[in-house]
């Protein structure tokens, strides 16, 4: 099984120079854990800001998220697998990066998003499957 | 030779009664049909009345000296005390009508051996807890081999099915061959009968019974213990054939309808002690005092209304 | 005579499991058929889903005369016939969705959305499958009742999404919008059915242990 069939294809973009509780906003509010950054100007990649940068180093520090920018706190560069990696290359790049999430690309396009919980789901049906050849 | 009459009355009335216990759950939920139930039934009642129902004629002949004409009177009175009882919808033990019976002579000739009664009587105690303790182990062995053993759907359907017939039929077994001294028993005392014969005979007339009258208990019976899941009631009714082939052994007819409500307890421990309604407890500690007084009682006043 | 009831009556059984097993095929197949049409569009594919509804029903009454003819103890029997008709109902959807399809005009935006629904109602097929042959060996069956389940809730957050963006949707004419709206719903309905389905092998699965 590869990334291609169990990423996300719906991507959440915040502007780097946003303010973070925008993006706390946005995460909210489409119940996600992490928004890809766009930053402007020269820098063209992506970065990625998640809920754990919010909390740890935003609202447990006391810091005023309507004071910070998204990009002091996003990470970059984005951490990348291709669509037709399986799943034990997945799971190996997440656990060598300490990441809970991979971006998926295509060349330079971002087409996705896959997480650690579609990597369980993933092994969990490949477990289902089992001895069963289809 | 009229006199015997008493006895066949009295094993009709045990076979139309006590057959349920055995086949009830199975023609009630419809995995066996109701004819081939009562044919198998009715031949393997014979059969165990046959072979091993002898073991048991001596005990009731212990308890009392009869005549001919009293042993008569005995399977009378027990017969009419178990129709009174029925109707009354009071669950009835031919075992404990018969003792009842014949104590109720005994003490009216003054020929009455108590010191006998108390085998008896701690045996008729011991039966449910026989079949609490039987259908409990069989539960938990049986469903160990099983999920070891027998696990496709065909295989598990195929020995449910095949499981309800086969212990039936040792249930049937037990049941004559422990039960058919309540109903001839009395005739092997008085020294009308040999065993054999009055195996033979009581027998013949249990299997009647059971060909004849026992539809519709056997429906509101089995319809009872029904909600059990196959493989409970396959232990039901092995533990219950297996309790009463133990008290065959032993020599002392019991009660087959105590022997299953043990069983029932027993299957409901292995789940869960909440299965176990304290009604049910209640019910059966109830029939051990009942069921004997009030056949004795019954039985009392009928030899001396007969008198 | 009992000696023959014996043996016959596992061919029963057999029968009716290798039945049930076909019909999930051609559930499989036809869920296939589908996404395959969706994938090309190819509007003559979709006459197959309809004709492979045809047969699955064909196959359905097989199964139930079967049952009834004697297979299986009694009590097991209602819970293996409302599996079927579950099944049953799953090709009804199918068919549902390919009508619309062709009726509609599904807008270009959501077409890989929809497509990914597709390949998912597949391969939740054959989990059931799978599911079904692990009833009948005996094995527990927790772990693909799981999978199936996670596929669903995968199904149900793209349906979440589509029906979002449905409503961007500029619409000219009411029975399009109608068609389209049919097509979506039946769609995302398929994954409903078929978690229903397995849901019931687990309490077959319960029932005669």
């Amino acid at each position: 099984m590869n990334v291609h069939e169990f990423m996300t294809t719906r991507l959440e973009f915040v502007d780097g120079g946003a303010s973070v509780y925008e993006a706390i906003e946005k995460m909210v509010d489409k119940r996600i854990r992490s928004l890809v950054v766009r930053f402007s100007g020269k820098d063209d990649g992506y970065g990625v800001i998640t809920a754990r940068d919010v909390v740890f180093r935003v609202l447990a520090k006391g810091i005023n998220p309507q004071k910070m920018k998204v990009a002091e706190i996003a990470s970059k560069p984005l951490i990348t697998i291709t669509q037709d990696a399986d799943l034990t290359e997945a799971s190996g790049l997440m656990q060598k990066s300490n990441v809970a999430r991979l971006f998926v690309s295509d060349g330079q396009r971002l087409v996705g998003l896959v997480s650690l919980m579609d990597v369980m789901r993933a092994m969990l049906i490949m477990r289902a499957r089992g001895k069963y050849v289809l | 030779m009229w006199k015997l009459l008493g006895g066949v009355f009295l094993g009709w009335s045990l076979g139309a009664n006590d057959s349920a216990n055995v086949f009830g759950t199975g023609v009630a939920t419809g995995l066996v049909k109701y004819g081939t139930a009562v044919l198998l039934t009715a031949a393997f009642v014979l059969l165990g009345a046959v072979l091993e129902g002898p073991k048991c004629m001596g005990t009731l002949s212990e308890l009392s000296r009869l005549g001919a004409l009293e042993a008569f009177h005995c399977t009378l009175a027990a017969a009419v005390t178990m129709t009174a009882l029925t109707a009354l919808a009071i669950p009835a033990s031919a075992s404990q009508a018969i003792v009842g019976a014949v104590i109720g002579i005994g003490l009216f000739y003054g020929s009455a051996d108590f010191s006998k009664l108390y085998k008896i009587i701690s045996c008729w105690v011991f039966t449910p807890v026989c079949g609490i303790i039987a259908a409990y182990l069989f539960h938990r062995v049986l469903r160990y081999i099983l999920e070891k053993t027998v696990v496709t759907l065909t295989y598990r359907n195929l020995l449910y099915y095949w499981g309800i017939l086969v212990f039936g039929c040792y249930g049937a077994y037990s049941l004559g061959a422990n039960n058919v001294a309540n109903v001839t028993g009395v005739y092997v005392g008085s020294g009308q009968l040999s065993a054999e014969t009055a195996a033979l005979i009581g027998g013949i007339s249990i299997a009647l019974g059971v060909l004849t009258y026992s539809r519709k208990v056997m429906m509101t019976v089995g319809k009872g213990i029904a909600p059990l899941d196959p493989f409970s009631a396959l232990v039901v009714v092995l533990a219950t054939a297996f309790t009463l082939h133990v008290f065959t052994q032993i020599g002392v007819p019991v009660s087959s309808s105590q022997a299953i409500v043990g069983a029932v307890v027993g299957v409901g421990l292995v789940g869960d002690l909440r299965t176990v309604s304290s009604k049910m407890l209640a019910k059966i500690a109830v029939s051990w005092v009942l069921t004997p007084l009030s056949a004795g009682g019954l039985t009392y006043l009928i030899i001396a209304l007969i008198k | 005579m009992f000696f023959e009831k014996a043996f016959r009556h596992g061919k029963k059984e057999r029968k009716v499991i290798e039945n049930i097993r076909s019909h999930l095929s051609l559930l499989r197949t036809a869920c296939y058929t589908l996404e395959t049409a969706l994938e090309k569009r190819d509007r003559n594919l979709l006459g197959e889903v309809i004709n492979l509804e045809n047969e699955a029903d064909v196959k359905r009454r097989e199964i139930l005369s079967n049952i009834y003819d004697g297979a299986f103890l009694p009590y097991l029997r209602p819970d293996l016939c409302k599996f079927v008709e579950i099944v049953d109902s799953i090709f009804d959807f199918l068919e549902e969705t390919a009508y619309c399809y062709l009726e509609a005009e599904i807008p270009p935006e959501m077409g890989d959305e929809c497509l990914r629904v597709a390949f998912f109602n597949r391969q939740m097929s054959e989990m059931l499958l799978i599911t079904f042959q692990a009833l009948v060996d005996g094995e527990d069956l927790r772990e693909k009742t799981l999978a199936i389940r996670i596929y669903e809730k995968k199904i149900d957050d793209i349906k979440n999404y589509l029906t979002k963006d449905l409503r961007a949707v500029p619409v000219e004419n009411f029975w399009n919008g109608l068609y389209l709206s049919n097509f979506l719903s039946s769609l995302t309905r398929i994954s409903d059915v078929i978690e229903d389905a397995s849901d019931h092998l687990q309490i077959i699965s319960v029932s005669i242990r």
